[in-house]
């Protein structure tokens, strides 16, 4: 059947339909990681930047696809997680920005606005990498210029759209090797099959031999928020009737969550007028417990005079260089209080940032001059996309890949600051130093794999020096000490070992004791870090 | 040596040895090292050096510093204009970090404002006794007034005060730099390089270990080759400071002196520190 064409309310139900796809999927993605460590979050970060982004459109009534695709791609811009979460937001933006100001889409247009999108995205980062996310957009893509070339539906392209992008996302293990001994297809290209089918309308189906999921699967199928009210209460009765509720409340509000049994359903709604859920199920013969109702618009408009006080301020701002800072655990925060960051916002292994965070944490400042310290690898390009939407700012990051490294920053930051260096030099300082940290991570193993020679096992501890996995062992001081002879020591002369949560400061003496005694004239520190998932975060230098 | 008309004074923190003071003659007044109820001038005698930064470590209360009184300082006056003076030029620890110019300026005025020149050094511990070696030369010579106090700015330009900080928990109990001791941060053990210029002491770089400080402050004591003069300064580290000073050697004056600082510096700085004063030879241009 033809689809002539689509208008923006179409294309709206469309990305709900897509983020609802994500949601479901998101632990799968989360399991498609490199390493087999516990922060794997790439689905996680995808579904957020996503939800951001429909948290934009929710409320708008435009039928003009340009309106809804742009501000779908500013939320996504302003949600944006991860390195997949940020390019996926890029994609979105090359993609509205395709569309130009047609009020609707058809498929001549289709074609042109995927091949900006995937202009956009491979632009967005400074080495493009094939095998991830960009190589299913750009397979996807030119798909259509290829096959499409005359009037052809917009259903059969979708259609061929997502066949290539399928295609494409089980090449990613032979055109990236690391994937390929790990036995992963990669998470953010599968991210992006994931939304695309569900904008399709269908579900993506997975190939088997899939990574085991553990843990718990999150039920996040919230699809999205906005104003009016967050009306959320207890139904209690006797034969309630859970799936009628939730057809009939889909009526009244939107972001219905309805769940439970005969003898009690918990509601969640958002509305414009809290009284009319809340008659519905009264009327049900239902009594009403827990009933929470909060102004999401009255939220809304705090937020944005907080804000705008925050630019207010900016005509006295500071030419002093500030940072800001990524880490996780209280000890870690306080390191890098002490050595006088501006400011440290949560998140790390498995907990992202998004990029709106950092442009809060920086309209806060009181400086002009920002350096962004992402402390992973999986945050800089957030991080980056918020020093480039930040214009009023001038904010460089300095892409370190873990809170070691930034702390080797944060001491040249100091120097830097003492001698009134600007923003360039201090960066410059501050990249020297970081780049001198050699660091060891010490993490367990959320499943069987092998890694290159490695063989490792589930809850296994893995030493990751630089980024790189090395050792992997069932007792914690073999795989600290396999990673250490792994090193070149010659010119080592300071261990600092971070220990992180759940373990004491007497059992991180003992492991500098060992390795101590397995490398001779060593000055070795040990400092609370307080990190998750991470027993000791260890630098060297 | 009294029949030169200026006569040069200076405190004991300017940390020149007694032999050089006589032979200079300078005169130089103690401040003074409060050690529980005990208050003991700080003259190079009534003080076991060598004792004091011993014990130090392990003592509960660190001991105080204090600045000599105005009685002291009028009196101090009095002896070298008895002497013959006819003017005296007096230079000092920094008024930033210590009363002790106020004392000076309440004593000076007692004996007559116009009969003492006070000159604010800027610096410590040898930074203080290059300006008053160079004045002290130039007052032999019978130079004028203005050509000593020329010659003490130019001899403060050319000459810079570096340490290596051992360890930070002296500083922090002594609370007279307390923007250097939040500027260098907590936790991490941290070993900075402290310079000393217009009366403050500042970090300038944050070590993690002292191999590398010392590498450092290597680098920066070979910036100011060519030099006239030269001291290695330490606190209860002379084995140390001797062994810096060999790794220099080849800019290192034959003259240069390994010197242990004051108690009255020595009590904020802590054992284990050591630094650098240098004078470097383009002074004299």
């Amino acid at each position: 059947m033809p689809v002539p064409s689509i208008g923006g309310q179409a294309l709206k139900r469309m990305f709900r339909a897509g983020l609802e796809s994500l949601s479901q999927d998101v632990e799968l993605i989360n399991m498609h990681n490199v390493f087999p460590v516990p922060d794997g979050d790439t689905g996680i970060n995808m579904y957020h930047t996503l939800k951001r982004a429909y948290q934009e459109i929710d409320r708008l009534e435009s039928d003009d696809i340009s309106v809804i695709a742009q501000r779908f791609a500013y939320g996504a811009l302003m949600g944006a997680r991860g390195n997949s979460g940020t390019i996926l937001s890029q994609l979105l933006k090359g993609f509205a920005d395709g569309l130009g100001e047609s009020p609707i889409l058809i498929p001549s247009l289709l074609k042109s606005a995927c091949q900006a999108a995937v202009k956009q995205g491979y632009a967005s980062v400074s080495q493009p990498t094939e095998g991830t996310i960009l190589t299913v957009a750009r397979e996807a893509s030119e798909s259509l210029s290829l096959r499409h070339s005359e009037n052809v539906s917009l259903r059969m392209m979708l259609k061929s759209l997502i066949r290539a992008a399928q295609a494409s996302l089980e090449n990613t293990p032979n055109l990236l090797p690391i994937l390929k001994d790990a036995s992963v297809l990669d998470a953010g290209g599968m991210g992006l099959v994931s939304l695309l089918r569900g904008m399709a309308g269908g579900r993506a189906r997975w190939r088997a031999g899939r990574p085991k999921t553990g843990g718990d699967i999150p039920t996040a199928v919230e699809g999205a928020e906005s104003f009016g009210y967050d009306v959320q209460f207890l139904m209690i009765g006797e034969g309630l009737d859970v799936a009628r509720t939730r057809r009939d409340l889909e009526e009244l509000g939107w972001s219905v969550i309805v769940a439970g049994d005969q003898a009690t359903i918990k509601v969640h709604i958002h509305a414009d007028n809290p009284a009319i859920p809340l008659d519905y199920a009264v009327k049900t013969g239902a009594a009403l417990d827990d009933v929470v109702v909060e102004n999401m618009e009255l939220q809304h408009q705090r937020h944005l005079s907080s804000v705008r006080r925050g630019t207010a301020q900016s005509d006295a701002l500071s030419s002093d260089v500030a940072v800001i800072a990524v880490a996780e655990g209280d000890g870690l925060r306080t390191v890098f209080r002490g050595l006088n960051c501006s400011k440290i916002i949560s998140g790390g292994a498995g907990r992202n940032p998004a990029a709106e965070d950092f442009i809060n944490a920086i309209k806060n400042l009181a400086s002009n001059c920002v350096i962004i310290l992402p402390n992973n690898r999986n945050i800089v390009l957030a991080a980056q996309q918020a020093a480039d939407l930040a214009v009023d700012r001038q904010v460089k990051v300095l892409a370190t890949d873990n809170v070691l490294q930034g702390i080797g920053a944060m001491l040249a930051f100091g120097d830097a600051s003492d001698s009134g260096a600007d923003l360039e030099a201090a960066l410059a300082q501050m990249s020297a130093a970081s780049a001198e940290i050699r660091s060891i991570e010490i993490t367990q193993a959320v499943r069987n794999t092998r890694f290159r020679e490695l063989s490792i096992n589930q809850g296994d501890y893995i030493a990751i020096v630089d980024g790189e996995i090395r050792a992997a062992s069932e007792e914690i001081e073999t795989a600290v000490l396999d990673a250490f002879s792994s090193l070149d020591i010659e010119d080592v002369e300071l261990v600092t070992v971070y220990y992180g949560a759940g373990v004491s400061g007497v059992e991180s003496e003992q492991l500098i004791k060992r390795i101590r005694m397995a490398v001779e004239g060593l000055e070795c520190e040990s400092i609370y870090g307080g990190q998750p998932l991470y027993p000791f975060l260890i630098s060297v230098e | 040596m009294t029949s030169s008309r200026i006569h040069i004074a200076a405190d004991s923190v300017c940390d020149l040895p007694a032999d050089i003071v006589e032979s200079l003659n300078v005169h130089i007044i103690p401040t003074y090292v409060n050690i529980g109820s005990e208050s003991i001038p700080d003259d190079g005698q009534s003080l076991d050096r060598e004792r004091f930064f011993r014990e130090l470590p392990s003592m509960r209360n660190l001991p105080t510093t204090a600045a000599p009184s105005p009685g002291d300082a009028e009196a101090f006056y009095r002896t070298i204009l008895d002497d013959g003076a006819e003017r005296i030029i007096s230079i000092h620890v920094p008024a930033k970090l210590s009363g002790t110019l106020n004392a000076m300026r309440l004593g000076a005025e007692a004996v007559g404002a116009n009969r003492v020149t006070l000159v604010d050094s800027l610096q410590l511990t040898f930074g203080i006794g290059y300006q008053v070696w160079a004045a002290a030369e130039l007052a032999a010579q019978g130079a004028e007034l203005a050509a000593i106090l020329e010659a003490i700015e130019r001899v403060r330009q050319h000459t810079r005060v570096y340490a290596i900080i051992d360890t930070m928990e002296y500083l922090r109990r002594s609370g007279r730099v307390n923007a250097l001791v939040a500027s260098v941060g907590g936790l991490l053990k941290i070993k900075p390089i402290v310079d000393v210029s217009d009366g403050e002491v500042t970090s300038i770089a944050r070590l993690r270990t002292w191999s590398r400080a010392e590498r450092r402050l290597r680098q920066l004591t070979r910036e100011q080759s060519p030099l006239e003069r030269l001291a290695v300064l330490h606190v209860s580290s002379r084995a140390g400071a001797d062994r810096f000073l060999d790794s220099i050697r080849d800019i290192a004056p034959s003259d240069t002196l390994v010197i242990e600082t004051t108690p009255t510096l020595g009590t904020h700085i802590g054992p284990g520190s050591i630094g650098v004063a240098t004078l470097s030879k383009d002074w004299r241009r």
